[in-house]
């Protein structure tokens, strides 16, 4: 069973097509990155999934079927615009919102104390909201989120405006949720959160999906027509290969003191590596290069913004795709 | 607990908690002690018992009938002279705080003079009036000396009566019961300009602190805005109680103090419990229009220009009162007593100078509660439309889309 799943869900505003065609699925348990760029229509499919909003077409099943009252209280939402009540206690203000949650105000108020010594708020806690710091009203919001022990969590941006200590404060609590069972559907502009923290991935742009799966089957996609090695001395030249990062040259290295070499069509990795040995090269370091989710996002996106040459942005090592044709890789 | 009575606490506690309601609630109340009690010590210091002395050169009082005393008015004895010298003796003894001195051509004059040290009661003055009219009305031929003389014990009161005898007036003006309609429909209609505003606040509050949509994902749009209503409903029960305490304790004080107005308390009913019928869906309609344009608009400063053609549409009937008072059954008054917003005030102000017919009241019924079943659900569209939109205000045109989100 999963935990949320989307069949071809569309929604429009007017004139304003805001998603056209999105379908995926989360399974339980896993943390799942719901990515796209700006206006793509990430905060409506979720808005959708949270039955703020009705789709025009398609169907949402969460947790096991269409959204209820009841459903309601297993979910937890932080929104990508946070707010609080801000001229009530902290403490008032969490346990309202709990209770509208179906918590007990006896396990609430214990939950919450638990929660405030956590995220170091226990002092603070009969201060108005509008009184704490912008850090801690995003602490305060992410207590709010877990108090009623949500069996799915959806977060949209949860790492704005955060500092890099609260970053790996909710990055932790993500991942001990995750271990403890719990969904997280979450949606981010920042890449290299998604690639520390989520097991599969949905791209959409424009309202439609364009990249869906496993995370690492993802890249793995997006890789092969590159390698990344580091030798002792200069690298000779390898038929198949060109280095494409950085330019050639005598301190030409790559981050940790790789090169980059593309391979053309037909030429397997093995082949590059072989051909290294054979011409006696020390090899410290020989690894297919694996794209980041950034150069995957700007390759699969860029090409399908507006007055955009979708030739000229595909970067030539990795292969490209196509906004007709959205990638689907992994058992979903 | 259902979602929608713990929001309603919410709404309640949050309002009723903080220091300026509590002012506002309690400042009524004061107001009242403070006028009834200003007023009782004015009424007081007005007030003198001690007698009057009269010379009488027109023979008017030759065989005087006494002074008709009603209420609470202390019956002031009133001593005639034979002349002014000897008037005028009894009062630098201070025997008498005043006299009059009847002119001898009074009936083509009505001429009275006025003699005292200090100025007399307003009692005394009234109740020497009150003794030549009495005394006047004997010397008509048509109604005779002993007619005047039973006005005289039973009170100078003439009472108008509705032809269908539901209602009726005393010479002395609508009693307490008469205006009580209209103070209730007052006062009701001033809960719910403030009220109601309390839940526009709170829409507009939370789509301005971005509460909003971390509520809408824990309750339904329906358990929202009803909690809402239910919440202020409260708040207006609550004030409805405390001023109407202080006014039951004003008014038991004032009866007590023998104050006139406040002698004869029975109410008409019938006109009470239309007054009631007319203000519940005036109430209802009222809350969900401000529950709408609070969901319509982007900021609190912006919800306050939109509540104020409410505010005026439900005062419009005060603006127009003297068109209404004078003449109450007329083509404006009519229809006004079938419109919304206007119909509770109109109504009541008529009902105090005419009986108003009951289909009239029965339309504005009928009438004001197909606009609040109507106004309930534009509320409810509205929120639904308007509740996410942040910066961006909500069209009337998308308003009245009946599609939902």
């Amino acid at each position: 069973m999963y935990a949320v799943s989307v069949s071809h869900i569309a929604k429009s505003f007017g004139a304003i097509q805001a998603i056209a065609d999105v379908s995926f699925d989360v399974g339980c348990g896993e943390i799942f990155g719901l990515l796209g760029p700006n206006g793509a229509g990430k905060t409506t499919t979720i808005r959708i999934v949270l039955d703020i909003f009705k789709p025009d077409q398609g169907q949402v099943c969460v947790l096991g079927g269409p959204m209820t009252e009841q459903n309601k209280d297993r979910i937890g939402y932080m929104p990508e615009e946070r707010g609080l009540y801000q001229d009530i206690p902290l403490e008032r203000c969490l346990l309202y919102l709990a209770s509208l949650k179906g918590v007990p105000d006896a396990k609430a108020r214990r939950r919450l104390q638990e929660y405030l010594e956590r995220f170091d708020l226990a002092a603070h806690k009969g201060k108005k909201v509008k009184d704490l710091s912008k850090g801690m009203q995003q602490k305060a919001q992410i207590i709010n989120t877990i108090l009623h022990h949500p069996d799915l969590i959806v977060v949209d941006e949860p790492f704005a405006a955060l500092d890099p200590v609260n970053t790996q404060l909710v990055k932790d609590l993500m991942c001990e949720l995750r271990g403890q069972g719990v969904t997280i559907l979450m949606s981010t502009h920042q890449m290299h959160q998604v690639e520390e923290l989520c097991d599969r991935i949905l791209l959409i742009d424009g309202g439609r999906d364009v990249l869906y799966g496993d995370l690492d089957q993802v890249r793995r996609r997006y890789s092969g027509r590159a390698v990344l090695v580091r030798a002792a001395g200069e690298l000779p030249a390898v038929p198949g290969a060109t280095r494409v990062s950085p330019n050639p040259g005598p301190s030409a290295k790559v981050g940790n003191g790789a090169v980059k070499l593309a391979l053309s069509e037909g030429t397997m990795p093995q082949s590059v590596l072989w051909s290294l040995l054979s011409q006696g090269v020390e090899v410290e370091k020989f690894e297919i290069a694996v794209p980041t989710l950034d150069e995957i996002f700007i390759q699969v996106v860029a090409p399908l913004l507006p007055g955009r040459d979708p030739q000229s942005t595909a970067l030539a090592p990795y292969a490209s795709d196509s906004r007709s044709a959205p990638s689907r890789i992994g058992n979903t | 607990m259902s979602k929608l009575w713990r929001i309603a606490r919410h709404e309640y506690r949050r309002n009723v908690f903080r220091r300026s309601f509590i002012l506002a609630l309690l400042s009524v109340p004061l107001m009242l002690v403070l006028n009834v009690g200003v007023g009782l010590i004015m009424a007081s210091r007005e007030v003198n018992n001690a007698p009057v002395g009269y010379v009488d050169h027109s023979g008017l009082l030759a065989e005087p009938i006494p002074a008709p005393v009603t209420g609470s008015t202390n019956p002031i004895a009133l001593f005639p002279f034979e002349s002014e010298a000897a008037a005028r003796t009894a009062l630098e003894a201070g025997e008498i705080q005043a006299y009059f001195v009847v002119a001898a051509h009074y009936y083509s004059t009505r001429d009275v003079d006025l003699f005292y040290v200090e100025p007399p009661g307003n009692n005394a003055t009234r109740q020497f009036y009150d003794f030549i009219q009495i005394n006047l009305l004997a010397g008509q031929p048509s109604i005779g000396a002993d007619a005047a003389r039973r006005a005289a014990l039973l009170g100078d009161k003439v009472t108008v009566r509705s032809v269908d005898g539901s209602r009726h007036v005393p010479s002395g003006g609508p009693t307490f019961g008469t205006i009580m309609p209209l103070l209730i429909s007052s006062a009701f209609l001033f809960l719910l300009l403030i009220n109601s505003g309390y839940l526009m606040q709170a829409v507009v509050d939370e789509k301005e602190n971005r509460t909003m949509e971390v509520i809408v994902t824990s309750a339904s749009p329906t358990q929202v805005i009803g909690g809402k209503v239910l919440g202020v409903v409260a708040i207006s029960f609550t004030q409805l109680a405390v001023w109407t305490l202080a006014a039951i304790l004003a008014i038991a004080i004032a009866h007590r103090l023998g104050v006139d107005w406040f002698q004869d308390l029975s109410l008409d009913w019938g006109t009470v419990l239309a007054t009631a019928a007319l203000a519940i869906p005036t109430y209802v309609t009222a809350c969900a229009l401000m529950a709408a344009a609070g969901a319509t608009v982007t900021s609190a400063q912006e919800s306050q220009a939109a509540g104020t053609p409410f505010v005026v549409l439900h005062l419009a009937p005060f603006y127009l009162a003297w068109a209404i008072v004078m003449t109450p059954n007329a083509i404006l008054p009519t229809i006004l007593s079938f419109l919304p917003f206007t119909a509770l005030l109109t109504v009541t102000l008529r009902n105090i100078f005419t009986a108003v017919p009951a289909w009239q009241v029965a339309v504005g019924i009928v009438v004001q509660t197909v606009f609040a079943v109507g106004a309930i659900w534009l509320a409810g569209h509205a929120f639904r439309l308007g509740m996410l939109r942040y910066g961006q205000r909500l069209r009337l045109r998308d308003m009245l889309r009946v599609r939902s989100q």
